[in-house]
């Protein structure tokens, strides 16, 4: 697809009358339209999503010299508004509408494309929300004409609730989960783990630290308290005392993050894996066997269900479940639709409490694209 | 016409002449003292063009320009990705420093960008909005923290006085340039440990986009082989060009 797409009568009209199909039907299911402008204040995406979405918005100045963007999602725009509002929940909210991203070092694929979906907001039962959004998620491929393709599954839960259940530092916790999604990093974390890291040594106590400080009562604070900087040297000191994992668990994180495949399959090795290394991540493997149970209950092959453990979303704000839909089109493989948790998102966005939420995004212009394909091969 | 653009003030500026000098090539300054225009003694097909050194590099990334002298700092940060669109031909052992991520000397419990990165995760966690990085070399900051897999944080652009942004209250930590690390030690500042971005000097560039014509080719070639006989410089160039 070009970089600045055109739409010729044929194109936009097929694209209008299967968003009108997609709409109706989420509409049915009691998602309603609604519509944020294109041009939005580019904190809350800047803020919000980090670097790596940053790169790839589109930012400008008003004439005032107020930074704004164009929507990179209709995700973050549409929470705002249901934080701002106070909306009550469960909230069901539809939308289709042109994203904008720009694509660094890669020309060829477009600057603006279409994308339909919907939020679900503040359903406390995380279960029935998940197969509410994937039931959903099927129901509109096919409504849209299109029967052939697969998907892939994860959830960066399963992975969080792995790493709370080792004997590790606050700090390495954390940082493992924040680093779950880079390929690659995490094992080099392990390896870190079990060597050291080759960090400076600190001291450890309290009046040792602040005499440190004191040393340098000059500098600027730059936006932390002395507290905070006490209390992570405190950390710090002491957890390169405990850093130290034991080589079988590191080894069974290692294998697990490996895992790979089709989705009953993947899950019977991690349960094997687990069962090794004496971990009990029972509540998490449920929740993953009743969502393959749903997709079956769909008519889903089993087959085409792939369960990747290393499986994250370069959208950092995903916080469980994970999914990718894929179809093909004339080109080869092509992603046409992805969604997932992000129970974090509305707390961000200023809302009092943490609010449950999962969400799908479909790239109509693949998915007819993927139809097209699948009619004429 | 073969156009070369080199810095019209200061130290780089000197250091050119003196290069100049030291290969045996005199510069002529056609427009008064203070003209921005020159040519070389026995290059009548070359016009020396005196700008300042960023303009030289984004006329060197636009194709105004057919060579220029300037940092390499200000080149990668113009141009993140070189290919076909720039090609570095000399490094000249002059304009040395470092672009370096600074954070303050208050902040004990950071030495690398490991802690960085932890650090920036607590920061989002606790104050609700990202750590602000102040800079000018945005797209180098930007890749620099992609690679040490640091994603929470945000640029604040910065046009000058970096070094100060920590004491102001405008970002908590800094990229910026440095050549002896004292204005960083003056503001309180320390480089951390695995922070050197860019180990930057003056370079000769080429730029891959400008119009290269034949009687160009002559020109650049007479040019380079006299400021440097010992060194294909041309013919590495040559194989860039389309």
């Amino acid at each position: 697809m070009a970089a600045f797409p055109y739409y010729d009568s044929p194109a936009i009209d097929a694209l209008n009358s299967q968003a009108v199909t997609l709409l109706k039907l989420f509409g049915e299911k009691g998602y309603a339209r609604e519509e944020p402008s294109v041009l939005q204040p580019a904190e809350i995406f800047l803020d919000r999503s980090g670097e790596e979405i940053r790169r790839r918005t589109f930012t400008l100045m008003d004439p005032s010299g107020r930074e704004l963007c164009l929507r990179p999602d209709l995700t973050i725009p549409i929470c705002r508004q249901a934080v701002q509002e106070g909306r009550k929940f469960p909230a069901r909210i539809a939308y289709n509408g042109l994203v904008f991203r720009h694509q660094p070092g890669e020309p060829h694929r477009p600057t603006q494309f279409f994308q339909a979906g919907v939020e679900l907001l503040g359903l406390e039962d995380k279960a029935v929300g998940e197969t509410e959004i994937l039931t959903l998620t099927i129901e509109a491929l096919r409504a849209a004409g299109l029967n052939d393709f697969s998907l892939r599954i994860g959830d960066l839960a399963l992975f969080g609730a792995l790493v709370d259940a080792l004997a590790l530092p606050t700090q390495w916790r954390a940082r493992l989960k924040r680093h779950f999604w880079r390929a690659g990093y995490v094992e080099t974390l392990l390896y870190w783990l079990g060597h050291g890291d080759g960090k400076a040594k600190l001291p450890g106590t309290r009046a040792e630290i602040e005499a440190l400080l004191d040393a340098r009562a000059d500098a600027p604070m730059a936006g932390r308290s002395r507290e905070e900087i006490i209390a992570r040297a405190m950390d710090r000191a002491a957890e390169a005392a405990a850093l130290h994992l034991d080589p079988a668990v590191a080894d069974a994180i290692a294998k697990l993050l490996d895992i790979s495949g089709p989705a009953d399959d993947s899950l019977a090795r991690i349960r094997e894996l687990l069962k090794t290394a004496g971990i009990n991540l029972d509540p998490q493997l449920a929740a993953m066997d009743a969502r393959l149970a749903t997709l079956k209950t769909l008519g889903v092959d089993p087959a085409r269900v792939q369960f990747t453990a290393h499986f994250g979303r370069n959208m950092e704000y995903y916080t469980g479940f994970v999914f990718e839909l894929w179809a093909r089109d004339k080109e080869g493989p092509v992603q046409i639709a992805g969604g997932g948790r992000y129970d974090s998102m509305m707390e961000m966005l200023g809302a009092k409490k943490t609010v449950s939420a999962i969400g799908v995004a479909l790239r109509t212009e693949r998915v007819l694209a993927a139809k097209t394909f699948a009619g004429g091969a | 016409m073969l156009t070369l653009a080199i810095p019209s003030k200061g130290r780089l500026k000197d250091n050119c002449n003196a290069w100049f000098a030291s290969a045996g090539v005199t510069m002529e300054q056609t427009v008064g003292a203070r003209g921005y225009r020159a040519s070389f003694a026995g290059f009548p097909d070359v016009e020396v063009m005196l700008l300042s050194a960023g303009e030289i590099a984004s006329s060197l990334l636009a194709g105004d320009i057919h060579l220029g002298i300037t940092g390499e700092d200000l080149l990668r940060e113009e141009a993140p990705e070189l290919t076909g669109r720039m090609h570095l031909i000399k490094p000249l052992g002059f304009g040395f420093a470092d672009v370096v991520v600074a954070v303050s000397g208050y902040w004990i419990d950071v030495s690398t960008m490991a802690d960085l990165d932890d650090v920036c995760a607590a920061y989002a966690a606790t104050h609700r909005r990202r750590l602000r990085v102040a800079t000018k070399y945005a797209q180098l900051t930007r890749s620099f923290f992609a690679q040490a897999r640091i994603s929470d944080y945000r640029i604040v652009p910065s046009a000058g006085a970096t070094e100060g942004a920590p004491a102001a209250g405008t970002a908590e930590v800094i990229v910026d340039i440095t050549t002896t690390g004292a204005t960083l030690k003056d503001n309180g500042l320390k480089i951390l440990d695995d922070g050197v971005i860019l180990k930057s000097q003056a370079q000769l560039a080429a730029s891959l986009t400008a119009d290269w014509g034949a009687d160009v080719r002559t020109s650049c070639e007479a040019l380079l082989s006299k400021l440097d006989p010992a060194s294909p410089l041309y013919a590495m160039l040559a194989k860039q060009l389309p």
